[in-house]
């Protein structure tokens, strides 16, 4: 499943949003997401990847293609350092 | 009270055993208590793991990308208090918003959201604290929701002053009304108790009823020889006060003036009840409504069924109302509801309103055996139909804040 297709099911989930309203340049602040529910997504990604995300997520993260692009990149530096880059089961 | 008069236009509750102002009335009437044993895990930790629930399913009234920012205590709050815009008919788009504001009497604000981050932190040794955390359990949050829900621009206040938080908060509304300075104030409390940390706390202090081996219903007994201390219970109440003028020019349903409020601290002691501290505060009371002992038809008491409070209560009735306290109806419907804590002020104020409505007097439940030093009518053990002008509700804290506040049933021909 791609990053894409997994934030969007978090987001589905979470805010009652529909999957059309979530493509890459959709804008969270557009849909309602504001920077404490980013914050508390951040929880349910780490939970669905397996992976730890301090609290200094970036501040710059305006649209669901730029969070897909954050996740893509934690990923990345968990492969390198030898961790499973699978999702997790929902 | 001094200046303008202040109608109740609009009640609200959500409350143990009821959602509704007119469920809860039939509840109390009937006599019915909510108290109940919590289970898990309260049963594993607590010596007596009793409360009352409230009747509330938070997902039937708000969206899900609102919950996850409101603790419990607001999701009450705000359910409640649109009952009582709903009931008064209120239209807050017609409205001058700024003369419109919101007073909330609260004791331990997000508890349920404290305690949880705390486990998290302390117990799940986790970092992973919800970054809700601090707009969920501010105590002011449910009176800001509310005042962002109808745009409310006028003050946005929060009273805690333990148990006497929302008749504070009700008080204090009406004066801003009386005063001039408001024209519709929504006013109540709320309180959402029921966490282990919170009942484990109040625990330790020994003040809560040792749970009823047979009965878990009847532990509480306020009044009786037998009490053993009160009950937690969770629950909203609000209503919608305003300005006796506005209300009729807009054709609103008036269910009671607020005519009387009494506010007066006890200065000796955070927990000991003063008789001569609460006697004075119904003496305001009734200063400000500009009555005689008298008038008075009922009093729903705090009677939270503690050994200090109900034989200090019923010393202060007596020295108030002199030889009338034999003949006046007085009942603690936390023996049914539990105690609310910053909620109970309220709850019970618009349990006395409704009642009178309703021409009836709710009962004192469990009260099983006589004790000298409370020798009242308490109305015991089955409601009374009686029709009534004037109530009185009595709120009493730790912390020694005496609130009381006196509803009067509207003229004919208001």
């Amino acid at each position: 499943m791609s990053t894409l297709t997994t934030l969007q099911d978090i987001l589905m989930e979470e805010f009652d949003l529909a999957r059309e309203r979530l493509a890459p340049e959709a804008k969270l602040a557009a849909l309602g997401v504001d920077s404490l529910d980013l914050l508390e997504l951040m929880f349910k990604i780490e939970d669905r990847y397996s992976i730890a995300i301090r609290d200094d997520v970036p501040t710059d993260l305006v649209s669901v293609g730029d969070v897909v692009r954050y996740i893509d990149r934690l990923l990345a530096d968990r492969e390198r350092a030898g961790g499973a880059a699978r999702p997790a089961p929902p | 009270m001094n200046g303008r008069r202040v109608a109740i236009t609009g009640l609200g509750v959500v409350a143990p055993q009821a959602g509704s102002v007119a469920a809860l009335c039939a509840r109390l009437l009937e006599g019915h208590s909510a108290i109940q044993r919590l289970g898990s895990p309260f049963e594993e930790g607590l010596r007596s793991p009793i409360g009352a629930r409230a009747d509330f399913d938070c997902a039937a009234h708000l969206p899900a990308a609102r919950l996850r920012m409101l603790d419990r205590v607001a999701q009450l709050a705000l359910v409640a208090a649109s009952q009582a815009v709903v009931d008064a008919r209120l239209d807050f788009a017609t409205e001058r918003r700024a003369r419109c504001g919101v007073s909330v009497g609260s004791s331990m604000g997000g508890a349920g959201t404290t305690d949880e981050g705390y486990h998290i932190l302390y117990a799940q040794q986790s970092q992973r604290v919800k970054p809700y955390t601090v707009l969920a359990s501010m105590t002011n949050a449910p009176a800001a929701w509310i005042g962002i829900e109808y745009g409310l621009a006028g003050p946005n206040l929060t009273y805690s002053t333990a148990c006497s938080s929302s008749a504070v908060a009700i008080g204090e509304a009406a004066r801003r009304i009386a005063s001039g300075e408001m024209d519709v104030m929504l006013a109540g409390g709320t309180e959402a108790p029921l966490t282990f940390g919170v009942l484990r706390a109040w625990e330790a202090m020994r003040t809560l009823a040792t749970a009823d081996p047979h009965e878990p219903a009847a532990s509480c007994r306020p009044f009786s020889l037998s009490r053993t201390g009160l009950v937690l219970g969770e629950g909203a109440a609000f209503v919608a006060l305003e300005d006796w003028e506005h209300a009729m020019a807009r054709g609103a349903c008036i269910h009671a003036e607020l005519t009387g409020y009494g506010l007066t601290t006890d200065t000796e002691h955070i927990t000991r009840p003063s008789v001569a501290g609460q006697a004075a505060a119904m003496r305001a009371a009734l200063g400000s409504a500009e009555l005689a002992p008298d008038a008075v038809d009922y009093i729903n008491a705090h009677g939270t069924g503690t050994l200090q409070n109900d034989a200090a209560e019923t010393a202060a009735i007596k020295e108030v109302f002199g030889e009338r306290a034999y003949r006046l109806p007085v009942s603690s419907t936390k023996s049914m509801h539990g105690h609310l804590l910053g909620a109970a002020g309220a709850l019970e104020f618009v349990v006395a309103v409704a009642c009178m409505e309703r021409g009836a007097i709710p009962p004192t439940m469990h009260l099983d055996a006589a004790d000298p030093d409370c020798d009242l009518d308490y109305v015991s053990g089955r409601a009374r139909s009686q029709a009534l002008r004037t109530v009185m509700s009595n709120s009493f804290a730790f912390g020694g804040t005496n609130a009381v506040l006196i509803a009067a049933r509207p003229p004919i021909h208001a």
